[in-house]
């Protein structure tokens, strides 16, 4: 039936990209999309790409904190506490006459901090583990599968607060204590990957290569898993920005001399301050919230992109 | 199947001992001791520090570890869960006292979480790529971006303080004769935390359900010509319930975290708040015994759970 | 009952010249200069009149205003450039960093060390901050081994805290010789407390304290910072009748059975407050009158004043002491009964003194007067079976005491009797472990009526109370520590009738409610900054 019936239809757009990788593979300029193709796929989804500038931006003002605001965030000024926005200060002042914007910026630092290193405390940890034990296999395996099912029967929050004990209130700890809890997702979500990974075929090639396991499982295999494993990492920074900011409201977070988000954000549960100051508690809760989801959304973006079933 | 399941439950025991000698390692890293909760800062200041060694010493602080450790775990075997060392109450009566508030807190938040997040997961899995669906999937994104106190603080200031229509916190009130009385108390804490948790069942609803109305034997109910509801809410939604239900079984144990910062919000006196306080004063006992009993809580649960989806879904089948 | 009592004047100095304004050891801070140039460097003033909204008095003394506080005591006012040339003259190194640690785990106490941090980074002394957590007494107080060279036994540098002490002299005699922390011996100070606590001669006390409170203000050992009232906080439902305020902290002649409320719809006197039990009742030996359930459910021998002066006998029919100030006596009054209705009698208040000296956790002024007394030390170390100093027939007790005690009434204002037939064969040990505490039977105007631990405890008058029935139906007390967490949310709710804080934020908030009143009540309360003087490793 079927080419003149072809000729007959009007060609479409469809048809005409066609006719174009047609054209260019005749002429032998066409050339296999790679990572880009990801990366596009990641720049028609607005969210993603809006969550990615927003980050981006954060990061930058915090990175560069003393060229966006003139205020250094600890300087005290008591006789001006508790003043609001002004064009001297954008946001305001805290209860000590603090200015709210250059503490958010510069408590970004700190916060950012704490969830990304975090984060990538945990992949490093898990993701080597991970990687080496899936692919090999045997006693180590099941010794690590074992210690990380201990790790993640604990309720989260419960683990933190009891390392926070063990460990005593600092920045470092913290991080240790975010990424000794962290790491068993990731730990997980890697190793399943090797499992699926290292029986196809190029590996089994690569062995009768002889090349070392090494080589094999970090140069060949995870390079293939680092979708999800971004994803998680993504997602997991959201997970500890956000859990650091509970911790300070127990009490339990980052020393309360340290500006964090978190820090920050605490005088909220002084009653008097979270229904007459709005300006000192609210800008930390919605730069919080927004960093959180724009990672949210640069998540889901990856995810979308990485993952090939999910077709939301 | 039978041999599987027994293996593992068995598997748990060497497990649950692991767990608790890490447990009770790690607290005794811990600086200081319960006598720092027992008094005051200024009650400390004024005692000399031999008034201190004969209380530590009475309080059984000075013996060595692995004693300490099998003293405790032999009490455990003999179901003596050791007693609070600020109150020299019983540890099986405070957490027992705590379990109602707790798990009234926890019930509530999942039921609604639950009923909320399946039906808009499923509204945005028909839905799939409209208006309602995206904003569905951002708002439950701002959920959970948002920390949970400063959620809870704001509606206690709306609700509570502003237009009056909830109590403040607390649970129970002197003059509350019927289980029932104490239900506005709860009200405020539960839709808290069960709209944190929305967000989560209504993603996962939304993507199983994706997921199983792409599947064959729904292609093939529609080619039968079975109408599209039930098509959708029949056979869609029946299999997609099976991962929500192993979603909410594993969140129960996991509420015992997740309901800390909240009973701290509003003043619900549950397991979590008897944890932060214990944890605040190395009343070591305490901390142990609530930190094992939630993991054990967490393990029999997904058990538990796999048993239950292994019984429902006839497609797994085990050696 | 007036006391008379020849000082023996101990005090000889060895000093001829003062060779004061050096360091004593490797520890700059040893040497007053430094010290002193720290006070210059923080603006009190400034501090007073924004952070704590002006409800706080600025301290140049631990002693608060008062009779006992010497008039034109050293201040250190805001003077920075005096704080950079005494600096300048100590040889400041400025690349060392001071750590000052506290224990409040509220905001205000860090935006407090934020303020001083900046205040000394100006004048160009380094300070970093921290909360000490786990035992904070043992980190605070540890005593070096060797009380004259060190080296010191506490990791820090500088401490903010307070010292709220009931009697004024235990607010220096914790400076003796090898009880202390921070400071290196010195024979001085050691003298002059040994008299202050052995006087009860007043006009001999205050001389002493003049003298005490010049040479640690000169030398500048500790820097008070401010002393702090406590707030008594009403709601416009509560009428104390007449009743007078006092000090909130401690138990005074507050006539709560007058005490009145406006009645609920059902008719009934219903008073909220908070301080109820946690997860235990706390025991009355050690603070007699933090919380509502220590105040209201005990009774004491004599009654006392807002400012705590003894004034009367209370559960006494009378009480007498010695012009030695050496022998106390007590007759009870008649038919004196328990909660549970069986008597009070004379015999089981020497049971309880003779327990007391065995709980080692008791306010240390009870302690103090109980081991002064006859025959004590003979009791604890186990070779008497019982206090000789303790002296019973029918209702009448006398105590005799080896060594005078300044603060012996007060004691008895404070401390509070327990039920023998309750608490028999208790191990002292684990006192505050005695399933007692999660019920007890007291002998004060209320008694408790239904404990929910954790949710409320609800307490009813007692019907057999000497001074007559209380008037308010009720008093339902929510769980919570003596400092509030959660106070202003539940003010704002109308959950709260009566209470004291001392957090000036809550005040402020408080005050700003139409339906509460806020009381300010002067109680000797100093906040100050301990300086750590020993050598370090």
């Amino acid at each position: 039936m079927s080419d003149a019936k072809i000729m007959m239809r009007r060609p479409t757009r469809l048809d005409k990209k066609f006719d174009l990788l047609r054209e260019k593979t005749e002429q032998g300029t066409l050339k296999a999309a790679s990572s880009n193709r990801a990366l596009s796929k990641l720049a028609s989804n607005k969210l993603a790409v809006l969550g990615l500038a927003f980050v981006t931006i954060m990061i930058l003002a915090s990175v560069f904190a003393p060229l966006v605001t003139q205020y250094d965030p600890q300087k005290v000024d008591l006789r001006m506490m508790l003043k609001p926005p002004s064009a001297d200060h954008i946001l305001g002042t805290d209860k000590i006459g603090r200015d709210v914007f250059a503490r958010i910026i510069y408590g970004g630092r700190i916060s950012i901090l704490v969830g990304l290193g975090s984060a990538l405390g945990a992949a490093l940890i898990g993701v080597s583990i991970g990687a080496y034990t899936g692919y090999k296999g045997g006693w180590w395996d099941s010794t690590f599968l074992r210690i990380s099912e201990v790790v993640m029967s604990f309720p989260q929050i419960i683990l933190v607060l009891m390392l926070v004990t063990i460990l005593g209130q600092s920045l470092m700890n913290l991080i240790i204590i975010f990424t000794l809890t962290g790491w068993g997702s990731l730990y997980r979500l890697t190793r399943a990957q090797m499992l699926s990974l290292r029986e196809e075929e190029y590996v089994q090639a690569l062995r009768a290569f002889g090349l070392n396991t090494f080589t094999i499982c970090f140069k060949h295999i995870l390079p293939n898993a680092l979708g999800p494993i971004m994803v998680n990492i993504t997602l997991s920074t959201a997970m500890f920005i956000l859990q650091e900011a509970g911790l300070s409201f127990l009490g339990l977070g980052v020393p309360l001399n340290i500006p964090t988000w978190g820090n920050i954000l605490n005088v909220a549960q002084d009653l008097r301050i979270l229904q007459n100051y709005w300006w000192v508690w609210l800008p930390s809760a919605v730069t919080i919230s927004l960093f959180v989801l724009a990672i949210n959304f640069v998540g889901d973006g990856l995810r979308d992109t990485t993952d090939p079933t999910m077709q939301g | 199947m039978f041999v599987y399941f027994t293996r593992r439950l068995l598997y748990l025991i060497p497990m649950l001992l692991g767990i608790s000698f890490l447990i009770y390692l790690g607290l005794e890293l811990t600086p200081g001791d319960v006598i720092s909760y027992l008094l005051p800062p200024e009650a400390i200041a004024d005692l000399k520090p031999e008034e201190l060694m004969a209380m530590r010493e009475a309080l059984g602080l000075n013996d060595p570890f692995i004693i300490r450790y099998f003293y405790w775990l032999g009490g455990i075997l003999q179901g003596d869960f050791g007693y609070s060392l600020a109150s020299g109450v019983p540890i099986s009566q405070l957490v027992l006292d705590r379990i109602p508030a707790t798990l009234e807190l926890s019930v509530a938040a999942l039921l609604f979480s639950t009923l909320f997040g399946v039906i808009l997961g499923s509204i945005s899995a028909l839905k799939r790529g409209s208006l309602m669906d995206n904003s569905l999937t951002v708002f439950g994104m701002i959920g959970v971006s948002i920390p949970e106190f400063i959620f809870g603080l704001v509606a206690l200031v709306v609700f509570a303080l502003q237009l009056e229509w909830l109590p403040v916190g607390k649970r129970l009130m002197p003059g509350y004769d019927s289980y029932w009385d104490h239900m506005p108390h709860l009200v405020m804490p539960a839709m808290v935390l069960g709209l944190i948790m929305t967000a989560g069942v209504m993603r996962y609803t939304r993507s199983s359900m994706l997921d199983s109305l792409n599947k064959e034997f729904i292609r093939t109910a529609r080619s039968k010509g079975v109408p599209e509801w039930r098509v959708n809410f029949i056979h869609g939604l029946r299999v997609a319930l099976i991962p929500v239900v192993v979603l909410i079984g594993f969140r129960l144990p996991m509420l015992i975290g997740g309901t800390v910062i909240i009973e701290q919000v509003f003043q619900w006196p549950g397991v979590g708040d008897l944890f932060v306080n214990a944890v605040r004063g190395q009343n070591y006992p305490l901390v142990m015994m609530i930190s094992f009993l939630s993991v054990t809580a967490v393990l029999f649960a997904s058990f538990l759970i796999d048993l239950l989806t292994a019984l429902l879904d006839p497609r797994i089948k085990l050696e | 009952m007036k006391i008379r009592f020849l000082l023996p004047l101990v005090v000889t100095l060895c000093f001829t010249t003062q060779l004061l304004a050096m360091p004593k050891n490797s520890n700059p801070l040893s040497d007053s200069r430094v010290r002193q140039a720290i006070a210059y460097a923080i603006d009190m003033d400034t501090i007073q009149e924004t952070l704590l909204e002006g409800k706080a008095i600025v301290a140049d003394s631990h002693i608060p205003n008062g009779p006992f506080k010497k008039p034109g005591l050293p201040k250190y006012s805001y003077d920075p450039d005096k704080a950079r040339q005494l600096l300048k003259e100590a040889n400041w190194n400025s690349s060392q960093e001071l750590d000052m640690v506290y224990y409040y785990s509220d905001q205000l106490t860090v935006d407090l060390m934020t303020a001083i941090q900046a205040y000394l980074s100006d004048v160009g002394i380094k300070m970093n901050f921290r909360k000490l957590e786990g035992d904070v007494g043992a980190q605070l107080w540890t005593a070096p081994k060797d009380p004259q060279n060190g080296p010191s036994a506490v990791k820090w540098d500088l401490a903010y805290g307070a010292h709220g002490p009931l009697a004024l002299q235990e607010y220096f005699s914790r400076y003796k010789t090898g009880d202390m922390s921070i400071s290196p011996a010195d024979a001085k100070v050691d003298s002059m407390i040994d008299v202050l606590t052995s006087t009860a001669d007043i006009a001999a006390q205050k001389k002493i304290f003049f003298e005490m409170e010049d040479y640690m203000q000169t030398e500048l050992f500790t820097l008070p910072l401010y002393y702090q009232q406590a707030f008594i906080y009403e709601s416009n439902k509560l009428n104390r009748n007449g009743g007078i305020y006092g000090n909130p902290q401690y138990n005074y002649d507050w006539d709560v059975t007058k005490w009145t409320v406006e009645p609920d719809a059902n008719g009934k006197m219903v008073m909220n407050t908070n301080t109820g039990p946690m997860e235990f009742f706390e025991h009355p030996w050690f603070n007699p009158g933090l919380f509502i359930t220590n105040k209201v459910l005990f009774d004491r021998l004599i009654s006392c004043d807002g400012g705590l002066a003894p004034t009367r006998p209370k559960m006494a029919k009378y009480y007498n002491l010695s012009k030695d100030a050496k022998t106390l006596t007590f007759e009870l009054k008649n038919g004196l009964q328990w909660h549970d209705g069986s008597a009070i009698t004379a015999e089981e208040i020497k049971w309880n003194i003779e327990l007391a000296l065995k709980v080692p956790n008791i306010m240390p002024i009870f302690k103090t007067t109980f081991s002064y007394l006859e025959g004590a030390e003979a009791f604890m170390n186990g070779s008497a079976s019982s206090v000789s100093g303790i002296a019973v027939s029918g209702n009448k007790i006398t105590l005799s005491f080896a060594q005078v005690d300044p603060n012996v009434l007060l004691t008895f204002t404070q401390w509070t009797p327990l039920p023998r037939k309750h608490l028999e064969g208790v191990d002292p040990a684990k006192f505050q472990q005695h399933p007692f505490w999660q019920n007890p039977i007291g002998s004060g105007p209320y008694k408790v009526k239904e404990v929910k631990m954790n949710d409320y405890l609800i307490m009813v008058p007692f019907e057999n109370f000497h001074e007559g029935v209380s008037r308010i139906d009720e008093i339902v007390a929510y769980p919570s520590k003596d400092n509030d967490a959660n106070l202003v949310k539940n003010a704002l709710a109308g959950s709260l009738d009566y209470g004291f804080t001392k957090n000036v934020a809550d005040v402020k908030a408080l005050e700003e409610m139409d339906h509460m009143r806020v009381i300010p009540a002067d109680i000797p309360y100093t906040r100050m900054v301990w300086f750590n003087k020993y050598a370090k490793n």
